[in-house]
């Protein structure tokens, strides 16, 4: 032990300093999920929650509600924006599980690596898809 | 396989002949029903046959009209369940604690929860509900809705402090000694301590009561909720037990991904417990060193899943995400560079004065009473008793990866640390064997989402015992009942009992050598 | 008449305000170092390299509520911490830190034993503190205080005359400008008593309360220890004064073994490099402090009475004896 602690007096320090040093975070981390208007458009919606008996495989009939569904935290919503229905992330419940990046059938949803999404305005929290948003923009 | 491998269920069946009904291959390896009290001859028989026999969990059922309690005995080389019922409106049951001594935590539980009561079981008061839960109202029971519960104002505990020369110190709900709150009574005479009264239920959350709201997907991670340390193993122990009612085949490489990520827990908590042990006795460098060495796992997890803690990978069917093997390189070099360093950790634990000194004859667990308390994981190979899920009930891909069970012999704080010690350098074998012999194929395979009636057991090896699942099915997406029962649950009697007669500065390190986590005790 | 130099020496030059200052430099010089042999790093956000980080603890204690629990002592409660503190800093003051100490020039014969007197009743306060809180975490660590001061107290006295008998005089003035041998030069104590330079500095771990004698603190037992009733204010004062018999310990033995502030002097004002070689040594002897700190576990209450009454005590007597039987025979020729 004693040359260990010896050494280590003449060793770089192991913490990252965070926040002037950024850590390298690998692909495939889970941080904010991000939602894509253009997938999500094709599909026609009919509107009732329905049963939640069906299979994932099956995409007609599919009541796009999937992500509501099986989100553990209760962070989605449905809201309507320019007559169509559209998920309403909720990011103070949200726990980053991405269980619903998993269960879009239409992968509409992707995860980014985002994890600076400290605020003091809990109202920006709620990310509400913009009405008017042509195809392909992402919230 | 041992030569006189003994055959319980040809005992119990010569014993009992027509008075129990049994079922082989339901729920391990039978289920046998009982009525009328016969649970304690099935039992006894059982005893007198396999001086291994111990108790892992006792579940509550509501069946309607009346209430089902299994008890889950596991034995040399089996796992039995018996069932027995009672009616609602007069619950009453012969209890097991002089059977098996360590079921008296368990009974308390189903009595708390349930409302049957134990007859002999001395012990009285709530295990984890609080004190303003109104009487009579038990929540795991299908008419009560947990929101519309109104709380009682808790009784009054006001007493004058004792003066006299016992003294009774609270290891209180805030310490920093443990990591949880949990509160001891320690009744210290000058320095000795000769009694230690618990509370345990701070951390109640009705994680089981709540999964009976959610679907079996949103079910897989609210379980691993259930535990920040050992999270893969309770996501595991949901997904195997519904995998096995609805009777799938997981492809083989998703087998070895779960044990991979079941190991990379292993480790990371491993390392966790070794520093902490090093912060109770007040040996700070060795704490910041384990910690800087468990923060490259931590990496690694992150690689692998997408988050440091919260791995997620298990779902039913599989796993979430594949493992590139463009990855393989950097976990292997990352793990030879622990590997490295173990035989220095190794070396401060043998000849470091001070801990040698905090360490070695404090706490010691013989091995009758390990079996008699029915503790699990390393608390009990410490103790020369060696159990271990993996090698004695194989179960993903640990059948076909070799690796050494490890077990010491003198039963005190020193030989506990030693073997989670050891388990390290294991846990880094397999995952190498793993990494060089994985199959390819898919990871995955889908599954309904409604899932059809039935029930199933599954155990599995957590870092800190054995960690057991019981699932019921009902046919719809909700699960009927799902019950946890944690190592830390079944290892906390031997706290009361190793603690008795040792100095109150003997507390902390003995506590922190059955690695408690009570998130996972309390639920 | 009032002596406005004596008045600036005792506020600010070497007084009071030095020692605030030096006290606080020591804590940030701990703590870094201890980060760095942990392989961390320690303060670094307040000021320059965090130095300011010891000031900011506790001017934040001073803005945080003063909680007194109703069934304490309390005069004993609120003026326990203050009365160590004046003690303590009292006791410096006795120590020559520029040549001259604060209170005099030259010192009289017998101050060693009044500095030892000192530490003495500072921590007896200390345990007072701690029983008047009336909380049984208090209670027991207070009782540890006394077991373990009694035990280490006697083998510190014994080992602190081993310098006095080399020099042949008991104040701390002679003790300090070391040995002159017969070419002139003067010497260090340590120099001729290795051994027992050695043993104080063990003992004094045992008197600072630090590992492995760190029972009294022990925060993983006794939550806080003497400290548990202990806020706001008072808190910071309890924080200093443990924070200031540090420095007085490990100015104690640089006066005693390490020859004090004399050392060669360059150019310019003597005063000024006696004070940079009594700061220089201090450092030296916290760090020496702090690195047994880092390196080993607390020990229990009973190994630690074993301990000092079975090997420091012997260990004490011993160093006295051969002390005295090389002063009698050796040194002379030499």
């Amino acid at each position: 032990m004693f040359k260990r602690t010896i050494s280590h007096l003449f060793t770089k320090p192991y913490t990252t300093k965070y926040p002037f040093v950024k850590p390298k975070l690998p692909e495939g981390y889970r941080g904010k999920p991000e939602y894509t208007i253009k997938a999500c458009n094709m599909i026609e919606l009919c509107g009732n929650k329905g049963e939640l008996c069906f299979d994932v495989k099956s995409l007609v009939n599919t009541n796009c509600t999937v992500c509501c569904r099986d989100c553990p935290a209760n962070a989605i919503e449905i809201v309507e924006v320019d007559g169509k229905k559209r998920p309403q992330f909720d990011l103070n419940k949200c726990i980053f599980c991405n269980q619903c990046v998993d269960s879009c059938p239409r992968n509409a949803i992707t995860c980014t690596d985002n994890y600076e999404l400290a605020t003091t305005d809990k109202a920006s929290l709620i990310k509400k898809p913009q009405p008017n948003a042509k195809e392909g923009t992402k919230q | 396989m041992s030569n006189n491998k003994i055959d319980i269920i040809s005992v119990v069946q010569s014993k009992l002949k027509d008075k129990v009904e049994i079922q082989l291959g339901q729920l391990g390896t039978a289920a046998i029903n009982t009525t009328n009290g016969l649970h304690r001859d099935v039992l006894k028989a059982m005893i007198d046959a396999d001086e291994k026999t111990g108790l892992t969990a006792i579940t509550g059922l509501d069946l309607g009209a009346n209430l089902g309690i299994l008890y889950h005995i596991h034995t040399s080389n089996d796992f039995i369940t018996i069932r027995a019922e009672v009616p609602k409106n007069n619950p009453k049951i012969q209890t097991i604690v002089d059977l098996i001594a360590g079921a008296a935590f368990h009974e308390l539980e189903v009595s708390d929860l349930f409302g049957v009561i134990f007859e002999g079981n001395e012990l009285k008061g709530h295990l984890v509900l609080s004190e303003n839960w109104p009487e009579g109202i038990y929540p795991l029971r299908k008419d009560v809705i947990a929101n519309e519960v109104k709380l009682v104002p808790a009784p009054e505990e006001r007493k004058p402090p004792e003066m006299g020369k016992l003294v009774k110190i609270i290891i209180g709900p805030q310490h920093p000694a443990l990591l949880e709150p949990e509160k001891f009574v320690v009744t210290v005479d000058g320095e000795t301590v000769t009694k230690v009264e618990p509370r345990i239920g701070y951390v109640h959350r009705g994680i089981e009561k709540a999964s009976e709201t959610r679907t079996y997907v949103q079910d897989v991670y609210l379980v691993e909720r259930i535990c920040g340390i050992c999270n893969a193993c309770h996501a595991y122990g949901l997904v195997a037990a519904t995998e096995k009612i609805l009777k799938t085949q997981v492809p083989e490489r998703a087998k070895y991904l779960r044990v991979i990520d079941l190991e990379f827990n292993r480790l990371h908590s491993h390392l966790l417990t070794l520093g902490h042990a090093g912060l109770e006795i007040g040996y700070e460098t060795l704490f910041q060193y384990f910690w800087r060495d468990r923060e490259p796992i931590m990496d690694l997890i992150e690689l692998i899943s997408g988050n440091r803690v919260y791995a997620s990978l298990m779902t039913i069917g599989g796993v979430r995400r594949d493992l590139k093997e463009t990855d393989f390189p950097k976990i292997k070099t990352t793990l030879e560079d622990l590997r490295k360093k173990i035989p220095f950790y190794r070396q401060v634990y043998e000849n470091e004065p001070s801990i040698k000194a905090r360490m070695k004859n404090v706490g010691t667990l013989s091995r009758e009473d390990a079996i008699k308390l029915c503790v699990v994981g390393p608390v009990a190979r410490g103790s020369g008793y060696d159990i271990d899920v993996r090698k004695d009930d194989p179960y993903e891909a640990y059948g076909e990866i070799p690796f050494n069970k490890i077990v010491y012999t003198e039963g005190d704080t020193w030989a506990r640390m030693n073997v989670r010690m050891d388990e390290v350098e294991e846990s880094i074998n397999i995952v190498l064997y793993a990494l060089d012999h994985m199959p390819s194929g898919p990871f995955r395979v889908d599954v309904p989402r409604n899932v059809l009636a039935g029930e199933a057991v599954s155990r599995n090896e957590a870092p800190r015992g054995e960690l057991f699942y019981y699932v019921k099915s009902n046919g719809t997406a909700f699960p009927e009942r799902v019950k946890v029962r944690t190592p830390t649950f079944a290892n906390i009697p031997s706290f009361l009992k190793t603690a008795i007669g040792e100095n109150i500065a003997d507390v902390p390190p003995n506590f922190v050598s059955l690695d408690p986590c009570f998130s996972c005790t309390d639920r | 008449m009032i002596d406005i130099w004596l008045i600036l020496r005792i506020l600010i030059f070497p007084g009071f305000a030095f020692i605030l200052l030096l006290t606080l430099f020591c804590d940030w010089v701990e703590r870094k170092f201890e980060a760095r042999i942990q392989n961390r790093v320690g303060p670094m956000v307040a000021g320059p390299a965090g130095i300011l980080q010891p000031l900011a603890d506790f001017i934040k204690l001073l803005t945080k509520e003063d909680i007194e629990p109703r069934d304490s002592k309390r005069i004993v409660f609120k003026f326990a911490p203050l009365v160590a503190f004046t003690i303590m800093v009292f006791a410096i003051c006795f120590l020559p830190i520029d040549g001259a100490s604060v209170l005099s020039t030259g010192g009289f014969n017998g101050d060693l034993i009044i500095i030892l007197a000192f530490s003495t009743i500072a921590s007896f306060l200390l345990f007072l503190s701690g029983w008047a809180s009336c909380n049984p975490y208090g209670t027991i660590s207070a009782a540890r205080v006394l077991t373990q001061f009694m035990g280490y107290d006697i083998p510190l006295f014994l080992i602190a005359l081993t310098p006095a008998f080399i020099v042949g005089s008991l104040s701390i003035f002679t003790i300090a400008s070391g040995v002159t041998l017969a070419s002139g030069q003067t010497i260090p104590i340590i120099l001729l008593a290795p051994w027992a330079f050695v043993l104080f500095i063990i003992t004094m771990q045992a008197e600072l309360e630090k590992d492995p004698f760190d029972v009294p603190d022990a925060e993983s037992e006794l939550v806080g220890g003497l400290e548990t009733e202990f806020t706001g204010a008072k808190l910071a004062f309890l924080h200093l004064t443990r924070d200031v018999q540090i420095v007085f310990g490990s100015a104690l033995v640089v006066e005693l073994f390490l020859g004090g502030p004399y050392g060669p002097v360059f150019f310019g004002v003597p005063a000024f490099w006696y004070s940079l070689w009594f700061v220089l040594k201090l450092l030296a002897v916290v760090i020496i402090t702090e690195y047994i700190t880092t390196l080993f576990a607390r020990l229990r209450i009973d190994q630690v009475l074993s301990a000092n009454w079975r090997i420091l005590l012997p260990a004490a007597i011993l160093s006295l004896m051969l002390t005295v039987a090389l002063v009698t025979w050796v040194y002379p020729l030499v």
